[in-house]
C-alpha cells in the first residue's frame, strides 16, 4: 500500500511536467495552428541552459532555471517572428520549419556539449518519509514548482484579456480577427510562453530524470501522446491526459517494468483513437 | 439558347499514363543495374544500395504527400517488411527473392489499412501525431517481443536470398537485388498515383467539394496509406537483406525524418524529387563525413532553407530554371495539367 | 419523367431541428422540394440556410427530425453517399481545383460521379455560355471570379444529379452575369430534370425563377408561398429590416 501511494506521488509529479510540456504545445495548436515539433528541443536546450549557468558558471539553482525560461521564451519569440510567420498559413510548411528548427538545436547542443550526459544533479536532495511512504525532495520542489506553473498558465488563460484574446482565437480565428483582436500580435507571445514553459520544465526536470542531446525526442512523442489523448487544443483535456500519463507511466515501471508502460500508453490512445477520435475533452473533430 | 453559333466541345485532351519525370525516375533507377558491371568498388556497390534504399523508403513520404498529408510511418512500416523477411528465411527458409518481395509489400499493406480506416478519418494534423507515435510503438514492439523479433539482439545470419534457384550472396548481388526492389518500387509508385491523380490531386486541393461531388476521398487515403506502407516494406527487405539483419536500430522511429528530408528537399511534387533528395543527401552525408552526429543539423537547415524560399525543392528549382533557359516548351512535369500549372505560375509571377 | 422516378427524387425536410451547444440555429422546419421542381429559400443572414444544406449533403448531422430523398433518408450518411444517390450541392465561395484546367476540373466532377463524357455534351450549350469552352485549356483559378463560379456551378450539373442545393448561386456575381444562374438553373430543370433547392439574396432572381418560396428566420420558418405575395406580408418586412447584416458563411475547402 505504502509503495503504490509512493508510486502515485510520482506519477503526480511526472504528470505535472508533463502538464506544463503538453499545455504549451497545445497552446500553440491552439492559437497559431501550429504543431510543434520543436517543442522537445526547447525543452532540452532550457535543461542545458540551466545546467551551464548553474555548473559552468556557477550561479544559484533557482536564477538558473529563471534564465532558461526566460532565454529559451527568446529564443521562441524570435524563432516564431522570423521564421514560423512567414509560412504561417500553410500547415505542412509549419510543420517543416519547427522540425527543422528542432534538428538544428539538437545538433547544436551536440557540438557545444558532446554527446555525454552531463553532471547535472538537483541541488536539493534527501527524502521526505512519512511511515512507508518516501518522496524525493527534489520531485517534491519540481512538483511544487510545476503546480504554480499550471496554476498560472490556467491564470493568464482563464482570467486576463490576453487569455481571453488567446482563446477566442483558438476556438475562431476568422471571428476573433473580425472582432478586432489582434492576432498577429498574439502569436508570437503564446510562442514564447509556450517555449519559456518547456525550458523551464525543462531546466526543472533533467536533473532528476536525465539530461542528453537526444531526450528532446521521447519529450516530443510524449507530448504527442498526450494531446491525441487530451484532444488537440483543449488546455483542460491536455491537464488530464498529461496526469493520466504521468500515473499510467509510474505504475507501469513499478507493477508492470521496463517499456511496457509507454507500451500501455500507446495501447490506450489507440483505443481512445478508435472510441473518442476528438480525444478525452477535445471538441467535435470537423473536417480540416 | 443564345443566338451565336455554338462553340463545339474541344476534343478530350490525353495524356498518357506516366509523365516525364516519372520515366525519367523510372529508367534512373533500372540503370543502376549496370553499376555492377562497371565496378566491383565496394564502396561504390555498398553507396549505390544506400541510395536506392533511402529512395525506395522516401517513396513511402511521397506517396502521403499526393493526398498533402506527412508520413513520419516509414520505419514503422520497413520494420514490419524486414523482420517478415527475416522471419520467413530463417523460420521457414523460403529464401525465394520474389515471394519474399511479396511478402515484404503485402504484410505492411495489410497492416495498413485497420490502421488507415482508424487515424484517417481525423484531421491532418492527427494523421501526423499519430504516424509519430506509430513509429515509437514499433520500435518498442520490437524490443518487447523478443522470442519473435529477436529482442534487443534483432534476428541475425538471414540466409542469402534465391531468385530462381540461384543464389544472391556476393556484394554486387545484394546490389543487384536492391535494384529490383528499387525498381519495383518506383513503378507500383508512379502508376498508383498516376492512375488516381485526378482522386489525389482533388483531396489534396480541395476535400470538401470533391467529396460534395460523389467521391469517397477515406477509401482513396486507406488505399494510398496502404500502398505506402507496403513500398516501405520493400525498402526494410533491401535494408535487411544487405545487412543480412533485421535489428531494430535499422528502423529508428527520427530515421523518419531522413525520409521526410530526401522527399521534400529533392521536391515534393514530382517522384523524380525523391530520388534525387535521396542521391544529392545521402551522397553529402557520406562526402563531409557527416558522420551520423552532425547530418540532422544539415538537414534541418535544408529543410527550412527549402521550405522559406524554395518551395519546389531540388527539382522544382532546376526545372525552373531549365524553364526559362528554354523558353516556352512546357516544363518536363507534363501531365495534362502542365499547361494549367505552367500559367499559374506565370500569373502568380506576373509574368503573361 | 415517370411517376416512379418523380417519387425517388423529392426532397423532403420533416421537422427538423438543429442545434450547437445549446444554440438552436434552426427548429422544426419541414417543406418539400417535388422531383423537378424549384424552391427558393430566403431569409435574412444567419438564418440557418447554409447550415441547412450542410445537413442536407450530410457535412453536419441533424438534432432531431428527418430529411427524405424519394424514399431514402439521407441525414447523417456521408455527403459522397449522397452525392452519388443525386443529392449535389453548389458552394456560396469559389469551390474549383486550384491549379488544374478547366477541362480537369469537369473530368474530376465526372470521375467522382461516375459519370461518362456524354455528359459533358449535353452541357455543351451551357458551357459555352458561360465562356468555359474558350478557357478550357485555362488553370481554373486565374480566370475571373465570375467564371470560377459558373465553373463550379457546371460541375455540380455534371454529376447528373436528382436535386441541386445552390447556395447563394449569384453572390459575388456582376449584375450582367446573373442572367446565367437564370439560365443555368432552367437548363438544370429543362434538360437534366433536376429539382432545385435555391437558396439567394438577390429578390430579382427569386421572383424571376421561383413559383413558390420559404422564408426562414432565426431558424424558423416564418412564411411560405409564391415569392412577390411573401415578399409583401409585413412580418416578413420586418425580419429583413431587423436582420444583421452579418456575412454568414460557409467554408469551401
Amino acid at each position: 500500500m505504502d509503495s503504490f501511494i509512493a508510486t502515485g506521488l510520482i506519477g503526480i509529479s511526472l504528470g505535472s511536467q508533463y502538464t506544463l510540456l503538453a499545455l504549451g504545445f497545445t497552446l500553440i495548436f491552439g492559437i497559431l495552428g501550429v504543431v510543434n515539433f520543436a517543442h522537445g528541443g526547447f525543452y532540452v536546450m532550457g535543461g542545458y541552459v540551466a545546467y551551464y549557468c548553474n555548473v559552468i558558471l556557477g550561479l544559484p539553482y533557482p536564477v538558473a532555471v529563471m534564465l532558461a525560461m526566460l532565454s529559451m521564451a527568446a529564443l521562441g519569440w524570435l524563432f516564431e517572428s522570423l521564421i514560423l510567420e512567414r509560412v504561417i498559413e500553410d500547415h505542412q510548411a509549419t510543420l517543416m520549419v519547427t522540425m527543422g528548427f528542432y534538428l538544428v538545436m539538437a545538433t547544436a547542443i551536440l557540438m557545444i556539449f558532446g554527446a555525454e550526459s552531463p553532471q547535472f544533479p538537483f541541488p536539493v536532495t534527501g527524502v521526505w518519509r512519512l511511515g512507508g511512504i518516501y518522496f524525493p525532495y527534489a520531485n517534491m520542489i519540481v512538483l511544487g514548482a510545476c503546480l504554480a506553473a499550471i496554476v498560472f498558465v490556467y491564470w493568464l488563460v482563464y482570467r486576463t484579456n490576453i487569455g481571453r484574446g488567446m482563446r477566442a482565437m483558438s476556438e475562431d480565428l476568422p471571428v476573433a480577427s473580425a472582432l478586432g483582436m489582434r492576432t498577429k500580435a498574439l502569436f508570437p507571445f503564446a510562442f514564447a510562453l509556450a517555449t519559456g514553459l518547456a525550458g523551464g520544465t525543462g531546466a526543472l526536470v533533467t536533473p532528476i530524470l536525465a539530461l542528453a542531446p537526444h531526450v528532446g525526442d521521447s519529450v516530443l512523442a510524449f507530448s504527442f501522446l498526450t494531446v491525441i489523448l487530451g484532444g488537440l487544443g483543449s488546455v483542460t483535456g491536455a491537464t488530464c491526459a498529461a496526469f493520466i500519463v504521468g500515473l499510467i507511466e509510474a505504475y507501469a515501471a513499478v507493477y508492470l517494468g521496463g517499456s511496457k508502460g509507454a507500451l500501455t500508453l500507446f495501447a490506450l490512445v489507440l483505443i481512445i483513437l478508435v472510441v473518442r477520435p476528438q480525444g478525452l475533452l477535445g471538441r467535435e473533430v470537423r473536417r480540416s | 439558347m443564345s443566338s451565336h453559333d455554338l462553340k463545339p466541345l474541344p476534343a478530350e485532351t490525353r495524356s498518357s499514363l506516366l509523365s516525364g519525370h516519372d520515366w525519367i525516375a523510372l529508367v534512373f533507377v533500372a540503370m543502376t543495374f549496370l553499376i555492377p558491371v562497371f565496378s566491383t568498388n565496394p564502396q561504390v556497390l555498398s553507396q549505390t544500395n544506400l541510395i536506392l534504399i533511402a529512395a525506395t523508403a522516401a517513396l513511402g513520404v511521397y506517396i502521403m504527400q499526393r493526398l498533402d498529408l506527412m508520413s513520419f510511418a516509414v520505419p514503422s512500416f520497413m520494420a514490419i517488411g524486414g523482420y517478415t523477411v527475416a522471419l520467413i528465411s530463417m523460420k521457414l527458409h523460403v529464401t525465394d527473392v520474389l515471394i519474399l518481395a511479396a511478402a515484404a509489400f503485402l504484410m505492411p499493406a495489410l497492416c495498413a489499412i485497420p490502421l488507415g480506416s482508424l487515424i484517417l478519418r481525423l484531421k491532418g494534423v492527427y494523421f501526423v501525431l499519430v504516424t509519430f507515435v506509430l513509429t515509437e510503438i514499433v520500435q518498442l514492439l520490437l524490443f518487447e517481443a523478443g522470442p519473435i523479433t529477436g529482442g534487443a539482439n534483432g534476428l541475425v545470419g538471414m540466409p542469402a536470398v534465391k531468385l530462381f534457384g540461384f543464389e544472391l550472396w556476393d556484394n554486387p548481388h545484394v546490389l543487384l537485388t536492391t535494384c529490383g526492389l528499387a525498381v519495383l518500387s518506383f513503378a507500383i509508385t508512379s502508376l498508383f498515383t498516376r492512375t488516381f491523380r485526378h482522386e489525389f490531386a482533388a483531396i489534396e486541393t480541395n476535400d470538401v467539394l470533391a467529396e460534395s461531388l460523389g467521391l469517397a476521398a477515406w477509401k482513396y487515403k486507406a488505399m494510398a496509406f496502404s500502398i505506402a506502407a507496403g513500398v516501405s516494406g520493400l525498402a526494410g527487405f533491401a535494408l535487411v537483406n544487405m545487412l543480412m539483419t533485421a535489428h531494430p536500430s535499422s528502423f529508428a522511429p527520427m530515421s523518419s525524418v531522413n525520409y521526410i528530408t530526401y522527399t521534400i528537399v529533392g521536391g515534393k511534387a514530382s517522384i523524380l524529387g525523391t530520388l534525387i533528395g535521396a542521391l544529392l543527401l545521402v551522397s553529402a552525408t557520406d562526402y563531409f563525413a557527416l558522420s551520423g552526429e552532425m547530418s540532422p543539423g544539415l538537414f534541418g537547415l535544408l529543410i527550412i532553407i527549402v521550405t522559406l524560399v524554395a518551395r519546389g525543392g531540388v527539382v522544382g528549382v532546376v526545372s525552373g530554371l531549365l524553364y526559362r533557359l528554354v523558353g516556352k516548351t512546357t516544363p518536363l512535369n507534363t501531365g495534362e495539367t502542365g499547361h494549367a500549372a505552367q500559367e499559374h505560375a506565370n500569373q502568380k509571377e506576373g509574368r503573361p | 419523367m415517370t411517376r416512379q422516378a418523380l417519387s425517388t427524387s423529392a426532397l423532403h425536410a420533416d421537422r427538423i431541428a438543429k442545434s450547437f451547444g445549446g444554440l438552436k440555429v434552426f427548429n422544426d422546419v419541414s417543406f418539400t422540394v417535388p422531383a423537378g421542381g424549384l424552391l427558393g429559400v430566403i431569409g435574412p443572414n444567419g438564418a440557418g440556410k447554409t447550415t441547412m444544406i450542410n445537413i442536407f449533403t450530410g457535412r453536419l448531422s441533424l438534432t432531431s427530425g428527418q430529411v427524405m430523398l424519394g424514399e431514402t433518408r439521407i441525414d447523417g450518411r456521408s455527403t459522397f453517399e449522397n452525392a452519388l444517390m443525386g443529392l449535389v450541392r453548389s458552394f456560396q465561395q469559389t469551390a474549383i481545383f486550384n491549379g488544374h484546367s478547366v477541362e480537369t476540373n469537369l473530368i474530376s466532377a465526372l470521375r467522382f460521379s461516375k459519370r461518362d463524357r456524354s455528359v459533358l455534351e449535353r452541357l455543351a450549350p451551357l458551357l459555352d455560355q458561360f465562356g468555359l469552352i474558350e478557357n478550357w485549356h485555362r488553370n481554373a483559378d486565374v480566370m475571373p471570379y465570375g467564371l470560377q463560379k459558373m465553373l463550379g456551378l457546371a460541375m455540380a450539373l455534371a454529376t447528373q444529379p436528382k436535386m441541386l442545393l445552390l447556395d447563394e448561386p449569384a453572390a459575388g456575381l456582376e449584375k450582367s452575369e446573373r442572367v446565367n444562374i437564370d439560365a443555368y438553373v432552367k437548363f438544370a430543370q429543362e434538360e437534366f430534370g433536376c429539382g432545385v433547392l435555391l437558396v439567394e439574396h438577390d429578390m430579382e432572381i427569386i421572383k424571376r425563377l421561383c413559383p413558390s418560396v420559404i422564408v426562414l428566420d432565426g431558424g424558423r420558418l416564418i412564411a411560405e408561398g409564391p415569392p412577390t405575395e411573401v415578399l409583401s406580408r409585413p412580418h416578413v418586412i420586418n425580419a429583413y429590416l431587423g436582420g444583421s447584416d452579418e456575412e454568414d458563411s460557409d467554408v469551401t475547402h
